[in-house]
């Protein structure tokens, strides 16, 4: 298998609105790729797709080699569990310890009263292994805070350690640094790009600015209006590209 | 202005509607200030209040300080008691009556058409009994036991429990329903199931309002089980009742002290553990 995402024509729509549509993509077990583009491009509705929370109504989808096309919802359970997702609001537990919050990530892999007794009477070497992911994104003292009394950027590591603690096989990554001031975000896209390619982890990430993309990411999707725009290596892609791809009078001022 | 306008009409309307009851009930100021035949009382009653009694006015020897002791101690027993049984039928009700439970994320086709009759089947079902529940007063459900089985202590509670489950499991749905759904929707997106989200990702963000909640509740239950007493059960309205009956107004202000302190008190126990809970 080397392929984590694999889309041929795949297409979601929403009560007869195409939210995405024509979508033909691939991405590599330990490939890091950032998708950009306007608001509204459909960055979100893709990144859904890739972990099965949005079902897509046509063309083809397989994720971690496998098609997620009228998949059980038992085994679509069991692929989300191999795929950590990061959120634009984090959703975090606010008055739940940071280490709840993180070992709240592996429920996909417990029964329901397991996965309880993981989260509030942890074992040990769960514990440690928090532990270790905290210190990797760089808060170990802040184990048994209360969620709530962290700043933004620390919860954003509090996510970040609950989607590693999950053991994915691939992260997405929705707008993660869209709440954060510009040092913290260079930081977190650091953490995240760096955190994957040391643990082999595909990395599809959606990123309203376009300067971290061009730095991080060897590889950019740019959508537009529910489409694939372009798909390149970010060495051949040209301010002209970027220019079109934001432009609002081309089609959109037409359009209204 | 419009607005404005509108908002200017129902505040007559409520007023007027307050005027026109008032009317209707021959409410007048004159009510308040007692007649001739009752002023005595009047001024036997409160002057007693400077004057409460320790021991008992009709010379049996009774300590009734000791015996106020007792009606508290009793009175906290019942509302602990009542709000425990409480507490479980209005976590278990206001769990089936939130909607977070059966609506969310599809998972299968067959389960989410099977969902969508079961689930508000049952969603009703909570919500009938919990109105049933609430809509009789724990006075009437008191009365309504002593009339079917006599007042036991096990009735009295019962008084207590059920009412207080239905407000509870009301307030605690909709709590349940108003907690933030995003961390819900992140473990749903690592492969959590529907219970698993629910009492992961929801249950504990709507927890601490839920505890605060419920220990405003245990105030109330302190004030009703005091009035139980009424009905027979030695909580501090027992007492009053006793000592009202043969004018010992002495005694009875012993008894209202009583009620007061442990009011304050308990006002005071779970305004702190409310600030503990909310906002550490």
């Amino acid at each position: 298998m080397s392929h984590a995402f694999e889309l041929k024509q795949a297409a979601v729509s929403y009560n007869g609105t195409a939210a995405v549509h024509g979508i033909d993509l691939t991405i590599a077990t330990d490939e890091a790729v950032a998708v950009v583009g306007p608001s509204g491009a459909g960055k979100t509705t893709l990144l859904r797709l890739l972990n099965g929370t949005v079902r897509s109504t046509g063309g083809h989808i397989a994720v971690l080699g496998r098609s997620l096309r009228e998949m059980p919802p038992r085994e679509l359970r069991g692929v989300r569990a191999r795929i950590g997702f990061i959120h634009q609001d984090l959703s975090l537990v606010p008055n739940l310890r940071v280490i709840q919050n993180v070992l709240s990530g592996r429920v996909g892999d417990q029964g329901f009263f397991g996965s309880l007794r993981h989260v509030f009477f942890p074992p040990r070497d769960a514990v440690h292994e928090v532990h270790r992911i905290l210190e990797r994104v760089g808060i170990p003292e802040k184990l048994y805070e209360r969620t709530d009394t962290l700043s933004g950027g620390q919860r954003q590591r509090v996510a970040i350690a609950r989607a590693l603690y999950q053991e994915p096989e691939a992260l997405l990554a929705d707008e993660p640094v869209s709440s954060v001031d510009p040092a913290r975000a260079r930081d977190t896209v650091a953490l995240l790009t760096d955190v994957c390619r040391e643990r082999g982890l595909a990395l599809c990430m959606s990123l309203h600015n376009l300067d971290l993309a061009r730095e991080f990411f060897p590889r950019l999707i740019g959508m537009r209006s529910g489409q694939i725009r372009f798909d390149q290596p970010t060495a051949k892609l040209t301010d002209g590209d970027f220019e079109a791809l934001y432009n609002l009078e081309r089609d959109e001022m037409l359009k209204a | 202005m419009r607005h404005v306008g509108r908002r200017g009409l129902v505040i007559l309307a409520i007023a007027g509607a307050g005027v026109w009851a008032a009317w209707y009930l021959g409410l007048g100021p004159a009510e308040l200030w007692p007649n001739k035949n009752r002023l005595g009382n009047f001024v036997e009653f409160f002057s007693a209040a400077f004057s409460p009694a320790v021991e008992s006015q009709g010379g049996s020897g009774q300590n009734i300080a000791l015996q106020a002791l007792r009606g508290t101690w009793l009175t906290v027993l019942f509302a602990l008691a009542g709000m425990s049984l409480a507490l479980v039928v209005g976590v278990v009700l206001g769990f089936f009556a939130s909607s977070a439970w059966w609506t969310g994320d599809p998972a299968s086709r067959s389960w989410r058409r099977l969902r969508r009759v079961i689930g508000p089947l049952i969603f009703g079902t909570a919500r009938l009994v919990i109105a049933l529940l609430r809509s009789v007063h724990e006075i009437i459900w008191a009365t309504l036991f002593l009339a079917a089985f006599g007042l036991s202590n096990a009735n009295a509670v019962f008084a207590l429990a059920l009412p207080y489950g239905g407000t509870l499991a009301k307030i605690f749905s909709e709590m349940i329903d108003e907690a933030p759904r995003s961390a819900g929707h992140a473990l749903r997106g690592a492969g959590a199931g529907g219970a698993q989200v629910f009492f992961l990702g929801l249950l504990p963000g709507a927890l601490p309002d839920m505890a605060s909640y419920a220990f405003y509740r245990f105030e109330c239950a302190l004030r009703a089980s005091a009035v139980l007493g009424f009905f027979g059960v030695e909580t501090l309205g027992h007492f009053i009742k006793q000592s009202f009956k043969v004018h010992y107004y002495g005694e009875v202000w012993t008894y209202l002290y009583a009620l007061f302190a442990l009011v304050i008190v308990a006002d005071l126990w779970s305004g702190a553990l409310r600030h503990r809970t909310v906002a550490a």
